[in-house]
Parts: structure tokens; C-alpha cells; sequence
């Protein structure tokens, strides 16, 4: 039977959904905005990636690369686009506007640097590990790798949030930013911090991405943001752990209905499970954002 | 034909195409306050069935474009059934989407409805021959005119005027009686209009209905002109475009959103030319979709009502009270400020 090996891809697609969904739902939770240009800081830092591997780095150098673009990238794009819009008054579809732009934007930038065509980082992806038998699961090197940083990823976010004081202050302006800003929560600071730590999975997620799919273009991560939505909203938005197993069950649902419909469509399953979930509950299942259109100023 | 004629005649159908797209779109998002990226959907939907229904039943042949249907209907009526099924696709999109939905979420649902249409157009060929798309669409009436190919392209444009013009003349219509007043009552303040008896969810219905009609003829007037339509034709950033547009030209203002079509417009077409000749041409391109980008977000910063902004509407107070209206102030901006957030007279 080929369901479990299909099961083994999907953990691998997991991977990496769920690396960029908990970045995305930390983020979009605790400062209240959806940030559109997430699939594009996801592609910069695999082009950045791309850019140091053309120069002989290896795999460890490329996430290293990946993170710190990511973090680099989202902090900027915080710091002198987002919340100086948010604090402009842009109300919550300006804001739509605003993030959908600034990623097209990006995208139009790497377009104009590196060219238009397909590009794939040359990683040797290491020996061949094999679970459950001969027909069972069969998984490379890299793959095992990737499925480790997503596991400890959600671990540190979820122990992160649930005990640290950063984690605490994130949660308390997630449930309510007025009342954390008036008992003294360094909400400024804070919310760097969240587009920091989401910055790095963004860009942890872009590069296992990259790994993944073998050959990726700009507009590759635009593409995948839907997947990564869906994850979200599944999970509940703001909820890290919830968005983890809703990628774990969106890996698995795609790869193993892959065998059943053409490959094409295998996304489309997602995206109808996800529209159904938005019309009827558009915050998602269990979520944790607040409904109503302020958007808090800090 | 010469170049200046094939050149003018492109662009002039391309600005009247746009313009008809951008109102359509107007009337959703500026009129009613609906957040609708799956608009470029209904422009498609017309493009394509008008397509289908001029190009007459597929030949299974060798080479032959695989689609749907396929029917070879006379002049004008693959333009008004595009503009019929398109606007169901509008009453869809208006029952799916609830009131007081927050807007981000709108947007979303409609963006997903987009991406999920534009991923099975192109993966199921038999639909409208996948990602290659449908060519040779015939230009309507080429046949019985029996004019050179430049006049009937100026023909063409004429025609297209003329559309644009009975469009503006029914949006009109429709903003400036009572049904116009209500839906802007329902953008203004959901909860006030409801509780003097405005019914939102038909509003919403007629705008979206109207728009997307509008929108679905602009497709049709578009593939009956260049005769090729394809998923390349209608991603998501097309929408992101007829939403700039408004933005730029004012939202709730269609001389204004005409304005922004000129403007973005110019630069898709035009901007190259202020550009060093130099540059290789997928810079070009990018160049083109930035300048766009960051002309959107400096409006955004600077000038969020637009460059015409939207007429505050004044009705006068009853029929003894003649006095004149207050000093003519201009609208709120729907970028800046939300529609929904109490204050505007509302009660918490």
C-alpha cells in the first residue's frame, strides 16, 4: 500500500507548513494584523539563502541565513511600514492593502535582482532513513532535519509563551492591548519581540520550503501563503500549538489525497476545508483573535 | 493598420475596460463597503463566456482548444450573457459573505474564492483549456462591417464609449435615488440603517449583482477585442490594481476612480518610457508593479480620500425647510477610519 509512505511525505510537508503557520499565528495574534507579505519575507530568506549557498554554504548556514533575514526583514518592515500605518489611522482593510502591497513589492524587488526564473538550493540531502519496514516510511536526511526544527519550534513557542515573562506579555496584549498597556507591559517592545521570533520561523519556514520543493521563484512564497492560512485559521489564529497540528493534519490530508485526485488538486482539498471553517467561523475554530475592526495602537 | 492606430485603439479599449472594472468594483467597496478580492473573478467569468459563446462548438481536432459548451451566438449577445452570468457570480459572492463579517476575514474568504477558481480553471483543461488559455475569439461584426482593420477598431472603441457611458448613466441612477442612499447608510453605520428599516442584505445584493455585471461586460468587451483570455489574465494582483486605482482616484467618486484608471494606467503603459532605455526588460516590469505599489501607500499615507474625494450628500431636511445646505465638507475617507467603529453618531 502507498498510504504510508504518502504519510511520510506528509510529515515533511508538515514541516514546513507548520514552521510558517506558527510564525504567522503568533504574529497576526498578538498584533492583531494579518500580515499578507509573510510568503514573500518567507521567499527573500530563501534567496538569501540561495545567494550564500552559490558561494559554498552549507545546510546549518543556510537556515542561520534563513532566520536572520527573516527576522531582519519582518522587524524592518514592522518598524517602518506596518505600525507606522496602524498608527496613521489606516483602519484594518487599509491595512489588507498595505501588506498585500508591500509583498508585491517585494516580490517585484527579487524579481528585478535575481531574474526571472526557477531557482533550487544545491544541498546534498544526506542518506536515506527508512520507519516501519521496507514499505514503510522512507525519509532523507534533510527531511528529518526540517521535521526536527518544526518540532522544536512549536515546543520553544509553546513553552515560551505558556512560562517565560516575553511569552506572558504577548499573550496578555493578544487577549487585551489596553489593559496590558496600562498595567505596564512594554507593549512596543513586545511586539517587536513577536515580529523578531515570527520573522525567524518565516524565515526558517522559506528555506525548508525551498528544500522542499526543489525549485522555487518569487512568487513561490505567495503562492503558499493560502496553505499557510489554512493552518492558521484551522488552528485557531494566535494559537501556535493549535496551528501546529492543523498543519501536521493539512500535511497528511494533501499528500494522501494526492493519491486519490491529480496532484493539482490536492490543494483545492485544503482550500474548501479552509473557506468552509471562514464562513462559518471566521476567526477560526479556536480562536483567540478579537472580533470588531479597531485595531490597537501602540 | 498603422502602429499609432494599433497603439491608441489598444490602449483607449484597455482604459474603457478598466474604468468599467474599477465602477464595478466602486460600487461594492466604495458604495457599500464590500472587501471583495475576488472581483477580477467576475471580468473572467464574463471573458470567458463570452468567449466561449463566439467561438461556436469546439472541434476535437488535432490542435483544436478544448472547452466548455461552445456556441457561435450573433453580435451582442455573448456581451449581455456575460454580464447576466457574471452577475450570478455576484449574487453568490453577496450570500456567502455575511453582514458586519470583519473586513480582513472578507477579504480573505474572497481572496481563497479566487485563488480556488483560478488553480481549477487552469488544472482542468476541458473547462476553458487550462493554462494556455482560449485564443482566436472572433471580433463581433468584423464580417458584416467589411471596414479596414483600423476603423474598425476605432469602431470598436466607439463602442466600447458607449458602453461606459449607459454603465455611468445607471450607476448614477442607482447612487442618487433612495436605494443609493440606503446602501450608504449601511456603510456609514450598519446598526442605524437596520433600525430604520434599511435592508442591508438585499443593498449589498444589488451592488454586488450590478458590480459584478458591469465587471463581466468589461471581460466580454476585452476577449471580443483582443481575443485571447487566459489565468494569466486574472491572478489576484489585477484586483490589488482596480482597488489602487480607486484609492488613487477617490473612493465612492466614479470621475475619480476614472482618474486613477488614467493614472495607474499611465504607468503600465507610459512609465517605461521616463525609464532608461538600458535596463533589461524584466526590470521594466518589476519597476512598473513597485511605482504602482508604492503610489498606492503614499495615497494611503498622504491622501486617503483620493484625488477627487466622495460628495457629501446632503438632503434636505424636509419639504418646508428650504434653507441652503451647510458648506459642502467632503466625506469620510473608507481607507482611514473604520465604517464600523462607533462615534459617528451611533449608539455604543
Amino acid at each position: 500500500m502507498l498510504i504510508v509512505p504518502a504519510v511520510g511525505f506528509g510529515l515533511a510537508t508538515a514541516a514546513y507548513i507548520a514552521l510558517a503557520a506558527v510564525g504567522f499565528t503568533l504574529q497576526a495574534g498578538v498584533s492583531n494584523i494579518f500580515n499578507f507579505a509573510y510568503g514573500d519575507i518567507m521567499i527573500t530568506a530563501a534567496f538569501m539563502a540561495y545567494a550564500v549557498n552559490t558561494i559554498g554554504g552549507g545546510l546549518w548556514e543556510l537556515f542561520i541565513v534563513g532566520a536572520v533575514t527573516g527576522a531582519v526583514v519582518s522587524l524592518a518592515l514592522n518598524r517602518l511600514i506596518f505600525r507606522r500605518f496602524v498608527r496613521h489611522g489606516v483602519n484594518r482593510f487599509g491595512m489588507l492593502i498595505v501588506t498585500l502591497w508591500t509583498g508585491l513589492i517585494i516580490q517585484n524587488v527579487l524579481l528585478a535582482v535575481f531574474g526571472p526564473r526557477f531557482f533550487s538550493l544545491q544541498v546534498s540531502s544526506g542518506r536515506l532513513f527508512t520507519f516501519f519496514g521496507q514499505h514503510g516510511i522512507l525519509l532523507t536526511g534533510v527531511q528529518l532535519i526540517s521535521i526536527g526544527i518544526a518540532v522544536a519550534a512549536v515546543l520553544i513557542v509553546a513553552i515560551g509563551l505558556r512560562y517565560t515573562r516575553v511569552g506572558m506579555a504577548m499573550r496578555a496584549l493578544a487577549t487585551n492591548p489596553n489593559l496590558a498597556q496600562s498595567s505596564g507591559v512594554p507593549a512596543r517592545k513586545i511586539l517587536d519581540y513577536t515580529w523578531i521570533v515570527s520573522g525567524i520561523f518565516c524565515g526558517l519556514g522559506g528555506v525548508v520550503l525551498a528544500l522542499a520543493t526543489g525549485a522555487f521563484a518569487q512568487t513561490t512564497g505567495e503562492e503558499f501563503l493560502v496553505i499557510i492560512f489554512a493552518a492558521t485559521v484551522l488552528g485557531g489564529v494566535g494559537r501556535p500549538v493549535g496551528a501546529a497540528v492543523a498543519s501536521l493534519v493539512l500535511g497528511i490530508v494533501m499528500e494522501v489525497s494526492a493519491l486519490f485526485i491529480p496532484p493539482v488538486l490536492k490543494e483545492l482539498a485544503a482550500f474548501a476545508l479552509l473557506l468552509v471553517v471562514l464562513i462559518i467561523r471566521p476567526g477560526g475554530l479556536f480562536s483567540l483573535a478579537k472580533e470588531g475592526e479597531e485595531i490597537a495602537v501602540v | 493598420m498603422s502602429a499609432i492606430d494599433l497603439y491608441a485603439t489598444t490602449l483607449l479599449v484597455y482604459f474603457g475596460v478598466d474604468v468599467l472594472a474599477a465602477w464595478g468594483l466602486n460600487l461594492q467597496y466604495g458604495l457599500y463597503g464590500m472587501y471583495n478580492f475576488a472581483f477580477i473573478l467576475f471580468q473572467s467569468v464574463g471573458a470567458y463566456t463570452a468567449a466561449v459563446l463566439a467561438l461556436g462548438r469546439p472541434t476535437h481536432q488535432f490542435g483544436g482548444q478544448q472547452y466548455f459548451f461552445g456556441a457561435s451566438l450573433p453580435f451582442p449577445l455573448p456581451i449581455i450573457a456575460a454580464g447576466l452570468i457574471a452577475g450570478v457570480f455576484g449574487l453568490a459572492i453577496a450570500l456567502i459573505l455575511r453582514q458586519g463579517m470583519r473586513s480582513d476575514y472578507e477579504a480573505i474568504i474572497t481572496f481563497v474564492i479566487a485563488v480556488m477558481a483560478l488553480v481549477t480553471v487552469s488544472a482542468v483543461i476541458p473547462l476553458f483549456n487550462g493554462e494556455a488559455g482560449l485564443a482566436l475569439v472572433p471580433q463581433p461584426l468584423a464580417r458584416t462591417l467589411q471596414v479596414p482593420t483600423a476603423a474598425y477598431a476605432w469602431i470598436y472603441v466607439a463602442f466600447v464609449a458607449i458602453v461606459c457611458l449607459i454603465s455611468y448613466v445607471i450607476i448614477r441612477r442607482l447612487t442618487a435615488s433612495p436605494l443609493g442612499r440606503a446602501v450608504r447608510a449601511v456603510r456609514e453605520n450598519a446598526n442605524g440603517a437596520a433600525a430604520l428599516g434599511v435592508n442591508a442584505t438585499w443593498c449589498r445584493i444589488v451592488v454586488s449583482v450590478l458590480g459584478a455585471a458591469i465587471a463581466g461586460v468589461s471581460g466580454a468587451l476585452l476577449v471580443e477585442f483582443i481575443g485571447t483570455w487566459s489565468p494569466g489574465s486574472w491572478s489576484y494582483a489585477e484586483t490589488l490594481v482596480i482597488f489602487s486605482a480607486i484609492i488613487v482616484g477617490g473612493v465612492g467618486n466614479n470621475i475619480g476612480v476614472l482618474i486613477g484608471v488614467f493614472v495607474t494606467q499611465i504607468v503600465f503603459a507610459e512609465g517605461s518610457r521616463f525609464l532608461p532605455t538600458s535596463l533589461p526588460p524584466n526590470l521594466v516590469g518589476s519597476l512598473q508593479w513597485i511605482i504602482i505599489g508604492v503610489m498606492t501607500l503614499a495615497f494611503l499615507w498622504f491622501r486617503p480620500q483620493g484625488i477627487v474625494p466622495e460628495k457629501r450628500y446632503c438632503v434636505p431636511a424636509g419639504p418646508a425647510d428650504h434653507r441652503p445646505m451647510p458648506a459642502e465638507k467632503t466625506g469620510p475617507a473608507a481607507v482611514t477610519g473604520s465604517p464600523l467603529i462607533p462615534g459617528d453618531g451611533s449608539h455604543d
